[in-house]
């Protein structure tokens, strides 16, 4: 005869506080800018407002969450799609959002490859590219779902029902939000859970390599192991 | 589909042979089996119908949006009830935004065949083309927007304007309390200067304009959107199908499932390239065994039309492989069923509008070859969710790769169909129309990066 096994203790740890699951609706709006060459994009890197970087980085890393070989940033594609630029768009697809807590930060390295890159190839800066690069900027709304956790179960069991919008919005976004190396996950299972080694280990999951179904997967993985 | 292509590379083995193809097979294809009457249309799907496609968490994420909107009304108006891209788009869209709790009527706007010929023009100048816009043109143009207009109430929150025809009811926005948008579903990007400088100062007035690229946007004094072209994953053109239906289709047409299918959808029309797709399937058949497979419509009721399809008759000739059918416009399950047969969709465009043909492609998890042009680069990340190519040699070549890299060819068809339900589909569409009408209003949690 069976016996039932009695739940660990993490599995019977309340938060002291509950993790209200959110999710994000996203708008693409088209600016005035265009980038006809890489002295024209650079000036645009310079003048474009805060939401066109967020777009072109952090958003479309989430339009193409689905592809695990190499699709980093817009700027990244478009110099080496439409300029031909083969080592500026290398050194741009290196760059990893996660590094970044602030989108003037973020902005200041981009400027800083081009630049750098411009002033070894200067011919670069004038050359035509093929087809314009088109600022563009993203609207945001934020949307309260549902779903709340209250213990690591509760918390698993969310994460495997939310969209992968909320796995983005709650993992990736959440960087600029809390202006921390962190995400809204690992945060809640430090600061309301006393789970700081499962907070890290979350924190650690790549999302370059990875498609952002295969980080959730991770994410509960991790948190089932740890219950 | 692709286990059976051919697993070795196509620049070391010897050059195969086309197999003999079965005489039935070949009768077939000199008299396809092609349906006379349209079909019954189907209802329109509900909401939780979707639920199995996307997952109910962007169901419910819908729900979640249309909430803050359920006191809110929205008109839709365009220029025809049936036939054409926007009536297709309304007829699929309205139904789940009144599902959804967000009152939408859609009206049309009349006109004489004195205005549509006004309107014909235009189009055509605004795509770039040569346009002599004369003094009595402009009078036709508001003289029927202002009939319209006059016939026309709008009281509704949201007043949704699609496409040039009717972008003078403008005139009634200071009457007034809604938001109105103007939803431009062509390219803009080079149009007559006459008929823009004509039409600017009535768009201008709009709180709001759509482009589905921000290619066809012009530089404009209002806030422009991104709002992709979409597909309905429920529709016959794209619902999921039975073998055996694939079968009887390919049977219909004297189609060999057994071989490698390479298909081109699209109307007869020199823009579309079919005698450029003929030309690269001959290259890479040198190669390669495969079937060429030309379907569309077009030719019957296009007197230029007629004509392309004889150039492409005659650039066939007297292959046995190449499979030529001119559909009537109630085949959609037959273009359906086509796509999903194929090894390879190739949609080898000269010029293009947004090329939705590659989305219904790429939704199948098929592989496709398409040319760099319109819409289609926004579809394909070249070499990540399909190919993009330059010319016919290219497009042989790319025939050749794919045919004998199918796991390449599997993982570009793959990421193609996450690419379309993340991007294409009309649920992504009607998650757009939920958020920007929060946007205008500035309700909802607006959030920009880095804040709460």
């Amino acid at each position: 005869m069976a016996t039932a096994q009695l739940p660990s203790a993490k599995l019977q740890r309340w938060a002291k506080s509950p993790f209200y699951f959110n999710t994000a609706a996203n708008l693409v709006r088209i600016e005035r800018e265009q980038a006809r060459s890489l002295g024209e994009l650079l000036e645009g890197l310079h003048t474009c407002p805060d939401d066109s970087i967020f777009q072109h980085t952090f958003r479309t890393l989430q339009e193409h969450h689905f592809i695990r070989e190499g699709f980093s940033n817009d700027f990244a594609h478009w110099a080496f799609e439409s300029c031909n630029e083969v080592g500026l768009a290398e050194r741009l697809a290196s760059l990893d959002i996660r590094e970044f807590t602030s989108i003037s930060k973020l902005r200041e390295h981009i400027i800083a490859i081009v630049e750098n890159y411009l002033k070894t190839n200067s011919r670069a800066r004038e050359r035509a590219a093929m087809e314009p690069f088109y600022f563009c900027a993203s609207d945001t709304i934020v949307i309260p779902t549902t779903i709340v956790a209250r213990n690591l179960q509760e918390f698993s069991d969310g994460l495997e029902k939310v969209s992968l919008n909320s796995i983005h919005y709650h993992f990736i976004d959440a960087r600029l939000r809390l202006k921390l190396n962190s995400n809204d996950f690992s945060v809640w299972l430090d600061q309301e859970m006393d789970m700081g080694p499962l907070a890290d280990r979350l924190n650690r999951v790549d999302i370059y390599t990875a498609t952002l179904q295969d980080v959730r997967r991770q994410i509960v993985r991790d948190i089932q192991f740890a219950m | 589909m692709n286990d059976h292509i051919q697993e070795e590379h196509a620049t070391t083995k010897e050059i195969p042979s086309a197999p003999d193809v079965e005489s039935p097979l070949r009768e077939r294809r000199k008299h396809p089996r092609i349906s006379e009457t349209p079909p019954v249309p189907a209802p329109p799907p509900r909401l939780e119908d979707y639920a199995p496609i996307i997952g109910q968490a962007y169901i419910d994420e819908l729900r979640y949006l249309a909430q803050r909107l359920r006191d809110k009304s929205l008109k839709m108006v365009n220029s025809t009830a049936v036939g054409g891209g926007v009536a297709e788009i309304l007829s699929q869209l309205i139904p789940l935004m009144n599902e959804l709790g967000v009152s939408t009527k859609w009206e049309v706007i009349t006109g004489g065949n004195d205005f549509f010929e006004v309107t014909k023009g235009f189009h055509n100048a605004l795509h770039g083309g040569e346009y002599n816009l004369t003094k009595d043109a402009k009078e036709i143009f508001l003289h029927y927007n202002e009939q319209n207009r006059r016939r026309m109430e709008f009281v509704e929150d949201f007043v949704v304007i699609h496409d040039p025809q009717p972008v003078g009811l403008i005139a009634s926005k200071q009457n007034t309390r809604g938001k109105w948008i103007w939803r431009c579903h062509i390219d803009l990007s080079n149009p007559h200067p006459d008929v823009w400088g004509f039409l600017r100062p009535m768009v201008e007035q709009y709180d709001a304009t759509i482009f589905s690229s921000p290619a066809f946007a012009r530089q404009l004094s209002i806030p422009q959107y991104l709002f992709y072209p979409c597909i309905d994953a429920l529709s016959e053109k794209n619902k999921e199908l039975d073998d055996s239906y694939l079968d009887k289709v390919c049977d219909d047409f004297g189609i060999d499932r057994k071989r490698p299918i390479v298909t081109q959808i699209s109307r007869f029309d020199r823009l579309k390239d079919p005698v450029g797709v003929i030309q690269a399937y001959k290259l890479a058949k040198k190669y390669v065994d495969c079937q060429l497979v030309l379907a569309g419509g077009g030719a019957s009721d296009d007197p230029e039309g007629a004509v392309v399809l004889k150039e492409v008759e005659d650039e066939a000739g007297s292959d046995p492989d190449i499979i030529i059918l001119n559909l009537p416009p109630w085949s959609a399950l037959e273009i359906n069923a086509l796509q999903r047969v194929s090894t390879i969709v190739v949609q080898k465009s000269i010029k293009e509008g947004f090329g939705l043909t590659v989305a219904e492609a790429l939704w199948k998890n098929k592989p496709v070859i398409a040319s760099a042009v319109g819409g289609i680069p926004t579809q394909i990340v070249h070499k990540l969710t399909g190919v993009l190519v330059h010319s016919v040699e290219g497009t042989a070549y790319q025939m050749r790769y794919l045919l004998t890299h199918p796991e390449f060819a599997a993982c570009l068809g793959r990421n193609g169909h996450e690419h379309v339900k993340e991007n294409f589909l009309l649920t992504s569409n009607v998650r757009r129309w939920l958020t920007l009408f929060q946007v205008l209003l500035g309700t909802g949690h607006l959030s920009g990066p880095g804040q709460t």
